[in-house]
C-alpha cells in the first residue's frame, strides 16, 4: 500500500495533492472488500468474542458473566486437560514424522517412470478426498473386534485377537496408521513438486563424479527438498493439534458424545475436549479458554519450527 | 479501462454472493420449509410461529401433514418449520437460542427439557396447562415437572422401558419366557443358559470361554437401557430428591453393581467393550445376538424391521421386590423470549397436539413412542395393532413404577462422568466401592458447581 500510494501519486495525478488513500488505493480496497468483510465479520470478530467468553461463565443460553481468570485456573488444575494435552502431543510424535517419511518414500517412488503412474498416483490420492465417516466403514471392516479381518486373520496365525480401538494402549497408534494412509497422497503430491524441482544437472554432475544412489539422495535431494520438508512439518503439527472429526467418527462420538475420545479418554485429544465442554455441556467460557491455549501452544510450536528451520533448511 | 474494472468488480461480488449463497444452504444441511396459507389476508391476527422438531423418514412426513391441517383449522396461524436429525437439531438449537434465533416452539428430547428451564430459555407452561389440559388425560406430565412443581413442556411422545426378549432363542434354549415375577437374579439365571460362546458352549460348561461369545443372555447399555433401572430397583439411584446431591456412594448401588459386574465377567451381559464391536450398542439384540434387552418403546422399530421373533415383559424386579422403569417424556417446549402473541399461537399447536385424538392417533401408528393421552394409548390402534410386540401392555402397566432419569441442567454433563466410572467397574479396571466413590465426589462437583453459585 505505501508504495502504491507514492507510484499513484508521482504518475497519474502529479497536480492534485496527496490524499490518505489514492485513487488506485480505493479501488483496492473496494476489489478486496469482499474478503475484507468477510475477514472481519467471520475470523477477526470470533476471535475477539472468543477471548472474550473465554474469561467469562457463559453457557450460551444465557449472557457471558465476566470471571477473569477462573477458567484458566480450572483448565489448569483439571487432570483431563493434561490428558488431552499428552494424547494430542502423542499423536502429533507419532504421526508427523511417520507422515512426512512416508510420503517423501511414496513421492520418490512416484517421481520415476514407469507405466500407469498417473493411476497409482491417483489411487494414493482418494483417500485425501474420502469422507472420514467413509473411512470409519472401512476401518471397522478391518479393525471390528468381532468381525474384522484383522482379528480373523491373527486368529488364522495363532495369535490372540487384539480389542484395536478399544484398548488404552492401541487406540492412538492406530489412530496415527489410519490419519497417514489418509493423509499420505496430500503430502505426497507436495512432495512430488518438491522433488520435481530439483535441477537434473545436479544429479548428472553428481553422477560425473562417481556418486552412488544413496549419496546422491543425502547430499542433493535431500538438502534441496528440505524447504518443501519444513512445509510438510509446519502443515502437518497444524494439522493434528486441529484433529477432531477422525476421532469423533472413529472413536463414537457420533453416537454418544461421552464416548467420543476412546476407551478412558485414552483419544481424548484437545480439539475433542473442547468440543464436549463447549457443546455438550455447555461450558462454552472454559472451551474458549481451551482454544486459546490450544492457540498459544500451535503459536509457540510454529515460532520454534521457524526459529529451527535455519540449522538444516536450505532455500536455493 | 474504468469499466473493465467495475465488471470485473460486480462479476466477483456476484460470485462471491453466489458461493456464500450455496455455502450457507448446503452445509448447514437443513430443512427449512414454509407453508403458504391461502387464506393470508382473511384475517388481520395473523400470527406465524416456527416451529422446530428433530426427525428423520416417515415421521417427517406425518409431521408436515398434521401441521397442514392445523393451519387449514387456524387459519390466522401460519407455521413455519424447521426440522434436521437429532444431532445437528440440538446442536444448532443451542447457537440459535444464545443468538435469539431458536423456534418459537420446539421439540425437546425429554432428557433436555430441564436444561432448557433451569437455563431460563424456555417459558414456565404451569397457567397454560392448568386452564387447558385435563391432567389425569396424560401420560408423563409429570416428569416435566421441576422440583417446585413448575411445568415446563407438554408431552408429545413417551418413551418407558421394558424387558425385550427373542422367542426363538428361549424356545431353541428351552428356556422358559421370562414372566412378571422375575428378579434380577431369575433373570441372571436365565440369561445364563441363554448365553453361547464361540464354540457353542454355555457357562456351565467346562471351557467355556467368557472372552469370546456369540450370544449374550442381556444387551445393556448406558443410562436408560442399562443400569439406571437396574440401580432404582435395587433401592440405589444417581441424585436425591432436589436432584442438587449425588447419593452414587451406597451400600444399594453397590449390590446392583455387583450384580452387574458379575453379569458381565461371566459373558452373560454385554460389557462397554463387548459392546463396542458391534456398529452401535442398539444393534445387538435386532441382529440376534443377545436374547434380552432393556429397552425403550422405540425399540420396537428397528426389532420390526429385522423381522425378529419376539416380545415384551415389564422389567424385573430387585430384591426388595421394587421395581423401576425409565421414562422420557419428549416434549413441546415454547420459547421463553418470544412474544405473547406467537406464544398464544404456539400454546395453540402443543394443545392441538395433546387434545385432539385423530392427531395422537395417527402418530401412533409410526410406533415410534406411546401415545400420551391416555385414552389413545389405551385404545385398539395402541395396543392390538398387527405390530410385534404382541404384549405392548407390558409398557402402560410398566407407568405404575416409572420414574424419571434424575435429568436436571447439567443431566449430559454427569451422565457422561457416571459412565467413564462405570466403565471402569463393568471392565474390572477398578473394585466397585472404587469406582463409586470416584463417581460421587466426580458428579457432587458437577452439581456444586452448577448449583451453588
Amino acid at each position: 500500500m505505501q508504495t502504491n500510494r507514492g507510484n499513484s501519486a508521482a504518475t497519474t495525478l502529479p497536480r492534485k495533492k496527496r490524499k490518505f488513500i489514492s485513487y488506485e488505493g480505493k479501488w483496492g480496497l473496494l476489489l478486496v472488500s469482499p474478503y475484507l468483510i468477510q475477514f472481519i465479520v467471520f475470523v477477526i470478530a470470533p476471535l475477539i468474542a472468543s477471548l472474550y467468553f473465554s474469561f467469562s461463565q457463559y453457557d450460551m443460553l444465557n449472557a457471558p458473566q465476566w470471571i477473569g481468570l477462573e477458567n484458566y485456573e480450572k483448565l489448569f488444575n483439571e487432570p483431563l486437560f493434561y490428558k488431552s494435552l499428552w494424547n494430542t502431543l502423542y499423536f502429533a510424535v507419532l504421526f508427523v514424522p511417520a507422515q512426512a517419511f512416508l510420503a517423501l518414500l511414496l513421492a520418490i517412488a512416484l517421481n520415476q517412470k514407469i507405466k500407469a503412474l498417473k493411476l497409482y498416483r491417483m489411487a494414493h490420492f482418494i483417500p485425501v478426498i474420502s469422507s472420514w465417516t467413509v473411512v470409519m466403514y472401512v476401518v471397522d471392516a478391518i479393525f471390528n473386534p468381532r468381525f474384522g479381518l484383522a482379528n480373523s486373520f491373527l486368529i488364522q496365525l495363532g495369535l490372540e485377537p487384539q480389542k484395536w480401538l478399544n484398548d488404552e494402549q492401541q487406540v492412538i497408534p492406530l489412530l496415527v496408521l489410519v490419519a497417514v494412509w489418509k493423509g499420505i497422497g496430500y503430502i505426497m503430491i507436495i512432495y512430488l513438486s518438491g522433488l520435481q524441482n530439483v535441477p537434473n544437472e545436479l544429479y548428472e554432475a553428481a553422477e560425473m563424479d562417481g556418486a552412488s544412489s544413496i549419496r546422491k539422495f543425502k547430499s542433493i535431494t535431500l538438502p534441496l527438498i528440505s524447504p518443501t520438508t519444513f512445509l510438510v512439518i509446519v502443515l502437518s503439527t497444524i494439522t493434528t493439534f486441529q484433529a477432531f472429526e477422525q476421532i469423533y467418527v472413529m472413536t463414537g462420538g457420533a453416537a454418544d458424545i461421552s464416548a467420543a475420545g476412546g476407551p478412558n479418554n485414552a483419544s481424548l485429544v484437545l480439539m475433542l475436549y473442547l468440543y464436549r465442554e463447549g457443546f455438550s455441556f455447555l461450558h462454552m467460557g472454559y472451551a474458549s479458554a481451551i482454544a486459546w491455549i490450544l492457540f498459544i501452544i500451535l503459536f509457540i510450536l510454529t515460532l520454534l519450527q521457524l526459529w529451527g528451520q535455519k540449522r538444516w533448511v536450505h532455500y536455493h | 479501462m474504468k469499466k473493465k474494472i467495475l465488471t470485473a468488480f460486480l462479476s466477483f461480488v456476484f460470485i462471491t454472493g453466489l458461493l456464500l449463497a450455496g455455502c450457507s444452504s448446503n452445509s448447514t444441511g437443513e430443512n427449512t420449509t414454509s407453508n403458504e396459507n391461502d387464506t393470508e389476508n382473511a384475517n388481520e391476527e395473523q400470527v406465524t410461529i416456527n416451529l422446530g422438531y428433530y426427525s428423520g423418514g416417515k415421521s417427517d412426513e406425518k409431521m408436515q401433514e398434521l401441521i397442514n391441517r392445523f393451519m387449514e383449522q387456524h387459519p390466522n396461524i401460519k407455521v413455519t418449520t424447521q426440522s434436521s436429525p437429532y444431532g445437528q437439531f440440538f446442536q444448532k438449537l443451542d447457537t440459535q437460542i444464545a443468538a435469539d434465533e431458536a423456534p418459537d416452539v420446539w421439540l425437546s428430547d425429554g432428557v433436555l427439557v430441564m436444561k432448557y428451564a433451569e437455563r431460563g430459555a424456555i417459558k414456565d407452561l404451569t397457567e397454560w396447562i392448568n386452564r387447558d389440559l385435563n391432567k389425569e388425560d396424560y401420560y408423563g406430565l409429570e416428569s416435566n415437572q421441576d422440583t417446585d412443581g413448575k411445568y415446563w413442556g407438554v408431552p408429545q411422545g413417551i418413551q418407558i422401558g421394558a424387558l425385550y426378549y427373542n422367542k426363538d432363542l428361549f424356545d431353541k434354549a428351552g428356556v422358559e419366557y421370562p414372566s412378571e415375577d422375575w428378579t434380577w437374579e431369575d433373570l441372571k439365571e436365565a440369561a445364563a443358559k441363554l448365553t453361547i460362546d464361540a464354540s457353542d458352549k454355555k457357562p456351565s460348561e467346562e471351557g467355556f470361554n467368557s472372552e469370546n461369545i456369540k450370544q449374550f443372555g442381556l444387551t445393556f447399555f448406558s443410562i436408560t437401557e442399562g443400569w439406571f433401572s437396574v440401580l432404582k430397583s435395587y433401592g440405589g439411584g444417581i441424585l436425591d430428591e432436589s436432584l442438587n446431591n449425588s447419593i452414587i456412594n451406597s451400600e444399594e448401588n453397590k449390590q446392583a453393581f455387583e450384580w452387574m459386574v458379575d453379569g458381565m465377567s461371566k459373558g452373560i451381559i454385554t460389557d462397554p467393550a463387548d459392546l463396542n464391536s458391534f456398529q452401535s450398542p442398539m444393534a445387538v439384540f435386532p441382529s440376534g445376538s443377545a436374547a434380552m434387552r432393556i429397552g425403550i418403546y422405540a425399540r420396537v422399530l428397528a426389532a420390526n424391521e429385522a423381522g425378529l421373533n419376539y416380545d415384551v415383559t415389564v422389567l424385573p424386579k430387585g430384591p426388595d421386590g421394587e421395581r423401576f422403569s425409565p421414562v422420557i417424556t419428549n416434549s413441546w417446549v415454547i420459547n421463553e423470549s418470544t412474544s405473547d402473541k406467537k406464544a398464544e399461537a404456539a400454546w395453540e399447536w402443543v394443545k392441538y397436539w395433546s387434545t385432539e385424538d385423530e392427531v395422537q392417533k395417527e402418530w401412533a401408528e409410526l410406533g415410534e413412542a406411546v401415545p400420551v393421552k391416555k385414552s389413545v394409548a389405551q385404545s385398539d390402534t395402541f395396543l392390538n395393532s398387527t405390530d410385534k410386540p404382541e404384549n405392548k401392555q407390558a409398557f402402560l402397566e410398566s407407568f405404575d413404577f416409572a420414574g424419571g432419569l434424575d435429568t436436571n441442567a447439567v443431566w449430559s454433563e454427569w451422565v457422561a462422568k457416571f459412565n467413564e466410572h462405570a466403565r471402569r467397574a463393568f471392565l474390572e479396571e477398578q473394585p466397585i466401592e472404587e469406582a463409586l466413590e470416584n463417581a460421587d465426589k466426580d458428579v457432587q462437583k458437577i452439581l456444586t458447581d452448577f448449583y451453588n453459585e
